[in-house]
């Protein structure tokens, strides 16, 4: 049997020392080992540049992604060379996948990123929840006076500016022209009788359609029952929506339903799916975003390529347009870091050069100024639409765009309301019963929320 | 030789006793993962339970206030669509979970068969279970679009005349859908449980039975049926549990919609909790929800140990 080798500690404690000696010059900086080097002798590849705004700063960006949106952020190096800055893309989602984020965050309070995307029906949860910056001592209204009124407007509350509009969207009339339909219809009244005389007439098409779950629905029933005379709530936020006006268009919903005028599955449509309906040539008329126009023009993928036209939405009986509309937009948020670097993003990324971006893709952007020249640019374009439909999108921001109630209720009360008027439209329950109960559970919501 | 080394090496070593520090090592082992398990699932859970109590909202900040079992209340006597929700969903695990070992028991017994091909249709049962649940959502509510759907199409095929049901929309058929959905995703778990268990089957009393004269059907209710119950309890039990958290497959296909029609419990829960905000309200659901299944578990499973029991002494 071999003695075991046993270690002193005196030996211990010389074994230590020597690897922490080891250690320590190990990880002595290599300038005081090595002889120095001029700096003109060693090449560089990036030159360190002095003097703009926010050298070496990071801004930590939380931003919407797909579609067009991405288009935008192909500027941002643009702005990083200007002023020094990096930009960090801490999170990307669709605006639903942002939502829940942001939400999330705010509630548990993991926010590490200093610029959020941000929409208009959204902005005043994230407000409430304590977690975006006010504006206001960020921009000052000469920054703002190019914006469309309404837009910012929509992007403030308590009187305070949260939001800078990107770019909004509004929906129109989409009507075919080579089904009978010469005129859009200028009421919900003829709109309702539109879409049952285009059914009868015409085998395999519906009259029309509605997105018909979620938001989307408890939206369109908005601004339908706003049309009509009604609003959601009166000015002690007590729920007004299952007034006349509410049952009136909530019976349309229904009556459409009920003469096969709308699609068996539309209660399951959301936005891409009443627009594949439209591109397939089974639809008459409806009410759509702007944003789908070059995907309904192209006839590669449309059947309906240069057979619709467009028009302002109906009117109802309190004699004003529908209008649901919203915007989106850049927030700071309150645990920002770089609250002035993000200010300076996002003027950037809201300017003339941004939104002239955002604008040869046909989206609707918030700059009067850009609007100005892309109608005088689209005087000149082939597609009969094109100007026209630049001049009404300008018209509806103008006059026309309503947004929900600006409270951090809205996605709640949606929550509430749509599986009602999803009730009423299967002919589960008749209007005026469906509104009362749906009027009760928002009142019990607001109750807890503390508005009574 | 061999045996007696066996033996040797397993016998229990007369006198020994575990030093203080070889007691505690396996507890050593044991808890990082007892720390992290706690720290991930149990402060979580605890806090989620404390919220339950509370009248916290996602965009409530720190401002909420403890309101005792008042959501418990309001979703025990107050909330009708919690008690529809509620019974809907017992109603899919019964129906999803029995139609499933039917179809499981038979596909078992027709593999077990087999003599040829068991290989290659293990591996085909096995398919639904490698697509995300997600997936199947998808596909099952494209197979039952009521305009561009396989269903619909299938049957304008054969009648020769359009028919636009609404699989998803009307009142039952949403239902039924989901079910079907359901079932195809979960048959396969059953087949192989239930396969593996008859394959594992002593054959010594089929063979009496055979000396006895024994049908087939006799051999299979006093023979197979008995000696396969504890794999029938505890593929039931599982399957019931994994059922009864269905969510993405329902989501994907209809929502908990239209009207509410195929929501079940953690759809309304997602719907109530994250879409509504009403995060506390959701958490009491939640619990209430797993109380009850813990309470169906633990019945589940003295029914395996009986069973167990039962062919135990059966086999003396």
């Amino acid at each position: 049997m071999s003695k075991k080798k046993s270690i002193s500690r005196r030996d211990f404690l010389k074994l230590t020392g020597i690897a922490a000696l080891g250690t320590a010059a190990a990880c002595t900086p290599v300038a005081t080992s090595t002889p120095v080097v001029k700096p003109t002798e060693v090449p560089t590849k990036a030159p360190v540049v002095v003097g703009k705004p926010f050298d070496g700063k990071v801004v930590r960006m939380h931003a919407i992604t797909g579609g067009n949106y991405d288009e935008l952020y192909k500027l941002i190096p643009k702005w990083e060379e200007k002023t020094g800055a990096k930009v960090e893309f801490v999170f990307k989602g669709n605006g639903f996948e942002t939502d829940k984020r942001l939400v999330q965050d705010f509630a548990a309070g993991t926010v590490d990123y200093d610029v959020c995307w941000d929409h208009s029906s959204f902005f005043s949860q994230y407000v409430k929840a304590g977690g975006l910056e006010p504006l206001d001592n960020l921009f000052s209204p000469d920054d703002l006076k190019d914006f469309i009124p309404r837009l910012v407007d929509a992007a403030k509350s308590d009187g305070k500016l949260w939001v800078i509009p990107r770019h909004f969207d509004i929906s129109c009339t989409h009507y075919r022209t080579d089904i009978g339909l010469s005129k859009p219809p200028e009421t919900w009244d003829e709109f309702k009788t539109s879409a049952m005389d285009i059914t009868k007439k015409n085998p395999g098409v519906f009259g029309t359609q509605f997105a018909g779950k979620e938001e989307a629905l408890s939206g369109r029933f908005y601004e339908v029952q706003t049309a009509e005379g009604g609003q959601l709530f009166d000015d002690k936020w007590e729920p007004t929506f299952n007034g006349p006006a509410g049952v009136k268009a909530a019976t349309m919903f229904a009556d459409l339903y009920a003469a096969g005028a709308m699609p068996p599955d539309m209660t399951n449509f959301l936005w891409e799916d009443v627009a594949a309906q439209f591109v397939k040539g089974v639809i008459g008329v409806y009410t759509e975003w702007y944003g789908w126009y070059s995907y309904f023009q192209d006839p590669k993928s449309s059947k309906v390529a240069g057979k619709f036209d467009i028009a302002r939405q109906p009117k109802g009986d309190g004699g004003i347009h529908s209008g649901w509309a919203g915007h989106h937009g850049f927030s700071i948020t309150k645990a920002a870091k770089q609250k002035e670097a993000a200010a300076d993003l996002i003027k950037f990324l809201t300017s003339v050069e941004g939104n002239e971006q955002e604008a040869k893709l046909g989206i609707l952007i918030s700059r009067q100024s850009v609007w100005d020249k892309i109608i005088k640019e689209a005087a000149t374009s082939t597609d009969p639409l094109a100007k026209k439909r630049l001049e009404l999108a300008l018209l509806q921001a103008k006059e026309d765009f309503k947004t929900p109630p600006l409270i951090a209720e809205w996605l709640p009360m949606s929550n509430i309301l749509y599986p009602i008027l999803q009730k009423i439209i299967l002919g589960d329950v008749a209007a005026k019963a469906g509104l009362d109960d749906a009027a009760t559970q928002v009142r019990a919501m607001m109750s807890k929320a503390g508005y009574y | 030789m061999i045996e007696q080394a066996q033996s040797q090496a397993h016998a229990p070593v007369k006198g020994f006793r575990f030093s203080k520090s070889e007691r505690y090592l396996p507890i050593a082992f044991v808890l990082p993962s007892v720390i992290i398990i706690a720290l991930v699932v149990g402060l979580p859970m605890l806090y989620s339970l404390y919220l339950s109590f509370t009248d916290y909202t996602l965009t409530s900040g720190s401002s909420y206030h403890f309101v005792g079992l008042d959501n418990y209340y309001h979703l025990l006597f107050v909330d009708p669509l919690f008690w529809t929700v509620f019974g809907r969903t017992i109603l899919f695990i019964t129906l999803a979970v029995n139609l499933e070992f039917l179809l499981g028991l038979g596909i078992a017994q027709l593999m077990a068969r087999a003599i040829r091909g068991q290989s290659l249709a293990r591996t085909l049962m096995m398919m639904p279970m490698m697509f995300a649940p997600i997936l199947v959502g998808l596909q099952f509510k494209w197979f039952f679009s009521a305009q561009a759907g396989l269903v619909n199409n299938l049957i304008y095929t054969i009648t020769g005349t359009p028919h636009l049901i609404p699989w998803l929309i009307a009142r039952n058929l949403g239902f039924i859908t989901i079910l079907v959905a359901e079932i195809w995703m979960g048959t396969p778990f059953m087949v192989i449980i239930l396969e593996a268990g008859i394959l594992s089957l002593p054959q010594e009393p089929f063979e009496a039975a055979d000396i006895d004269g024994a049908s087939g059907w006799q051999k299979f209710q006093l023979l197979t049926l008995p000696m396969l119950m504890p794999f029938v309890y505890t593929a039931l039990a599982i399957r019931s549990l994994d059922i009864a958290r269905a969510y993405d497959v329902v989501n994907m296909m209809t929502g908990g919609g239209p009207a509410n029609r195929t929501e079940l419990i953690w759809t309304y829960v997602n719907r109530l909790a994250f879409t509504g905000h009403q995060f506390a309200m959701g958490s009491a659901m939640s619990f209430i929800t797993v109380i009850f299944s813990f309470i169906f578990t633990y019945m589940f499973f003295q029914n395996v140990l009986k069973s167990r029991w039962a062919g135990d002494m059966g086999e003396e």
